[in-house]
């Protein structure tokens, strides 16, 4: 029986929830397959699985074979990935396709174009219960390197280490990859042992957009998920919750032309919407863009940074400050950052920096529905969140906001780690 | 005032609405309800190449990263920080500045007349002075240092110093540390008064507008009429100046960047366009994903997914350039070096992927309202018609494209660079 869920239709295909909508303002359509398993020792096997997916299937045994496809189907694009949300691994699978209607003799693009993704999750190139050798070994190394050249990246690289540092001990240590030890110990079988966890026990929805029709969709999404193992989902453990203790911090150093700083700050899990609500508006106001306290004092004002940002990570109650800088800046920023915390949470702002935080807010949740991708991922979450809120009711609660609720989306937030990625010699990197 | 001449493509359903100012502004309008949200882009012919040029019989030579200084100084007004004021209404604005473009833009849900009025003044007003200019810099520093650390960004640019001796696009967009000590107010004075005229610029906005009420407010602009100088740059079309580099930096691992200059230049936007389309395909086809050779260079652990490929064309450079992550450079150059220079193999099935995976790509844009109104600020500043591509997709054979690819893969325009220890 179909029901609403955020402004999406609600149906239940073969024991998968399917929120759909069917909307002929756009040209293209995308389904995505969600399964949620928790963040742990098994990530690297985890994250080598979407690699290998795209190597073969049954019917399209190598990975030419696969695009050529692709490029038949007017260039759709299949996604496999599994991705790190606080301390869930959650794995997706997904199709973007442009609609027969507007192709040369409308193609039936979302029956090609699904039956096509079946392929990737049901019927995966396979040899003895686990991927071919060769295709398994070179994906292997391939994924090694690319953690090895992640330290490449300066400021991707400072806020996984800031992160695996501070968060020692906790699921939230862990790499999305895995880490390089992880991958080099994995054996030929756990990709495959992944694939059918994620379907087995995974925590599993699907969310569709787009110039489709929904029967047609539910029919098509009903073939394809009738190919699923016997489910026996398990629930998602709550995030691990950390005490008040005193700050830690840690210089490395590295050749390097600009210094990278990463505060990792913590805060109790929000628990409430309008908690959430009222953190999210606190961290836009103190770091969320040019508009924000961060941006005009440290950067503009005292000159301390070229860039400098906040963000909070709902699905843990842990936030990141991210600065680039001069090492010598480094000591006067952390201090002015943390004075601008206070200041925030003391309540001196003015009516116009909440005001200019809403509006950002606001127009984003406006725009939401323009773009698939940003309403499909917006639905995930609600799910995720057990929300059920369209993105105009979302709005709504931001909208009566007030600063009392700012207020206590700011309580209790406390500097765990700081973490500078120096020049290889003090002062070398100005 | 002016009159829109409106093109419609039936198959999508789209419409534009094209004209220009009485000043001679080329404006084009999208006016989608299927979108909620607003982008407007005004584009400046003018970007980091634009270093030589002539101004009332006085020859001039900018400092390396002119463009982009002046990009960031245009963010200052007497006001309030314009960041704020467009925050402030729900709107992100922000610039970008290319080898031959500088593009302003934002995207709002709301206050249309408010915004495109408000981009449109930074545009064409510097608030500039001894003291600000200097602030920058600083900030300018940290961002060229930034991508300094970047091995990608360093073996871009030391390969581009391999193909051209004297042309600009040789130089970083940003310019160099030293190089930005020599901007001040005059040089970025003289540069706005120059390049940023109704003659080398182009406003393109999409979303639930009325095109009048965007024509009124274009027309209202006080951007100064006329053309712009013609930059003047250096014939820099013969052989490679060298044909390897190395660019030294500690790196986690190695990484190599090759590719081919263009020996000849084209004038014609759409031959250029054309040029671009058949540079792809030939890519695509050589080393995409579905291609044989690709993957036989995967089985043989020569290659990864770290490999990209692109082509760039402007009116005075063009090159197609290779990045990937190897821990053998030498050898795997040599490789790719051959495979893009061997006679390619294509028929009318390659063709006919190539034509449908172009055309979804296309017909996939119309559903990003940032993409429109980029696509259409580029396409009207090179005056090139609306939906084109569809019929030159209808067009495209084999011929031309081994014709384009022997053209493209040649001994004397190959260089490599090796970013490393």
């Amino acid at each position: 029986m179909t029901q609403q869920f955020a402004g999406f239709r609600q149906d239940e295909v073969n024991g998968v929830p399917l929120l759909w909508r069917q909307d002929r303002r756009f040209k293209t359509f995308r389904l995505t397959l969600h399964a949620s398993r928790p963040l742990d020792s098994r990530a690297a096997s985890r994250s080598l699985l979407p690699g290998l997916l795209l190597l073969g299937t049954e019917k399209d045994p190598d990975r030419p074979a696969l695009s050529r496809r692709m490029e038949s189907l007017y260039g759709a694009a299949v996604y496999p990935s599994a991705v790190k949300l606080g301390e869930t691994h959650s794995f997706r699978l997904g199709l973007d396709a442009v609609s027969g209607r507007f192709l040369p003799g409308r193609p039936d693009q979302l029956g090609e174009g699904l039956s096509f993704l079946t392929d990737y999750l049901s019927r995966p190139s396979l040899e003895g219960g686990g991927f071919p050798e060769d295709r398994f070994e070179r994906e292997r190394s391939q994924a090694a390197n690319a953690v090895r050249a992640l330290e490449d990246d300066k400021t991707a690289w400072a806020r996984q280490r800031a992160l695996t540092l501070a968060c020692e001990g906790e699921p939230m240590a862990i790499p999305e990859h895995g880490g390089l030890e992880a991958i080099e110990a994995l054996r030929r079988q756990d990709p495959e042992e992944a694939r059918k966890d994620f379907l087995e026990r995974g925590e599993m929805w699907a969310v569709a957009m787009g110039a489709i029709d929904g029967n047609e969709l539910i029919d098509r999404a009903a073939q394809m998920l009738q190919e699923l193992p016997e489910r026996r989902p398990e629930p998602i453990p709550d995030p691990v919750a950390v005490e008040k203790r005193e700050r830690r911090s840690l210089v490395e150093r590295r050749e390097l032309q600009q210094c990278k700083q990463v505060l990792i700050m913590r805060q109790p899990r929000c628990e409430s919407v309008e908690t959430w609500v009222g953190r999210r508006l606190f961290f836009s106001m103190l770091g969320g863009g040019p508009h924000s306290r961060l941006f005009r004092e440290v950067r503009e004002n005292q000159s301390l940074a070229y860039y400098v940002s906040a963000n909070a990570d709902r699905n843990k109650g842990i936030a990141v400050v991210q600065l680039g800088l001069d090492e010598e800046a480094a000591e006067k920023a952390e201090a002015e950052i943390l004075a601008q915390i206070a200041d925030l949470q003391a309540g001196n702002f003015e009516e116009q920096e909440l005001e200019t935080a809403k509006a950002g807010i606001l127009s984003g949740l406006k725009a939401v529905d323009d773009s698939i991708g940003q309403r499909c991922a917006f639905t995930s979450e609600q799910w995720l969140q057990e929300a059920d809120r369209s993105p105009a009711q979302q709005a709504e609660l931001y909208a009566k906001a007030d600063k009392a609720q700012v207020l206590s989306g700011a309580q209790d937030l406390w500097l765990d780690y700081s973490y500078l990625l120096a020049g290889e010699q003090k002062g070398a990197a100005s | 005032m002016s009159d829109f001449e409106v093109i419609t493509d039936p198959v999508l359903g789209e419409e534009i609405w094209l004209t220009r100012t009485s000043k001679g502004l080329p404006l084009r309008v999208l006016p989608s309800q299927r979108f909620a949200e607003i982008a407007a882009v005004v584009s400046i012919g003018y970007g980091s190449t634009d270093l030589g040029f002539d101004l009332n019989g006085e020859k001039r030579r900018s400092p390396e990263g002119v463009a982009h200084y002046l990009e960031h100084k245009l963010f200052e007004d007497e006001d309030l920080h314009v960041f704020e004021r467009f925050g402030q209404r729900g709107a992100d604005v922000n610039a970008m500045t290319g080898f031959t473009r500088t593009t302003y833009y934002f995207t709002a849900t709301s206050m249309l007349e408010e915004n495109l009025d408000d981009l449109l003044t930074l545009v064409s007003k510097l608030h500039i002075t001894d003291e600000n200019v200097d602030k920058e810099r600083g900030i300018i520093e940290q961002e060229i240092r930034m991508y300094e650390d970047s091995p990608e960004y360093r073996g871009f640019f030391d390969l581009l110093r391999c193909f051209y001796g004297e042309h600009p696009v040789r130089n970083p967009v940003g310019g160099t540390v030293e190089s930005i000590q020599g901007i001040d107010v005059e040089e970025l004075t003289a540069c706005h008064r120059a390049f940023y005229r109704t003659g080398n610029a182009a406003l393109a906005v999409a979303g639930p507008v009325d095109p009048k009420i965007v024509l009124e407010l274009a027309e209202a602009w006080e951007l100064p009429e006329g053309a712009a100088p013609a930059s003047k740059f250096p014939e820099d079309l013969a052989a490679v100046r060298s044909a390897s580099g190395h660019s030294k930096m500690t790196v986690a691992r190695p990484r190599l960047l090759l590719g081919f200059k263009d020996r000849d230049l084209l004038t014609d936007p759409l031959e250029r366009r054309d040029r671009q389309l058949h540079s792809q395909i030939i890519l695509d086809r050589i080393l995409g994903g579905s291609s044989e050779i690709r993957e036989d260079l995967h089985q043989r652990g020569l290659l990864d997914d770290s490999l990209s490929a692109s082509y760039m064309g402007e009116r005075s450079f063009g090159f197609t350039v290779l990045a990937c992550e190897t821990e053998e450079p030498e050898k795997l150059a040599g490789v790719l070096k051959e495979v893009l220079m061997q006679p390619m193999q294509i028929d009318e099935e390659h063709l006919e992927r190539a034509r449908r995976r172009a055309l979804g790509q296309y017909v996939r844009s119309f559903d990003s309202l940032s993409s429109l109104a980029f696509g259409q600020g580029e396409e009207a500043l090179e005056g090139i018609k609306p939906f084109a591509l569809i019929e030159r997709l209808e067009k495209l054979s084999c011929a031309e494209l081994v014709e384009r690819h022997r053209e493209m893969f040649r001994e004397d325009s190959y260089a490599m660079v090796v970013v490393g220890g």
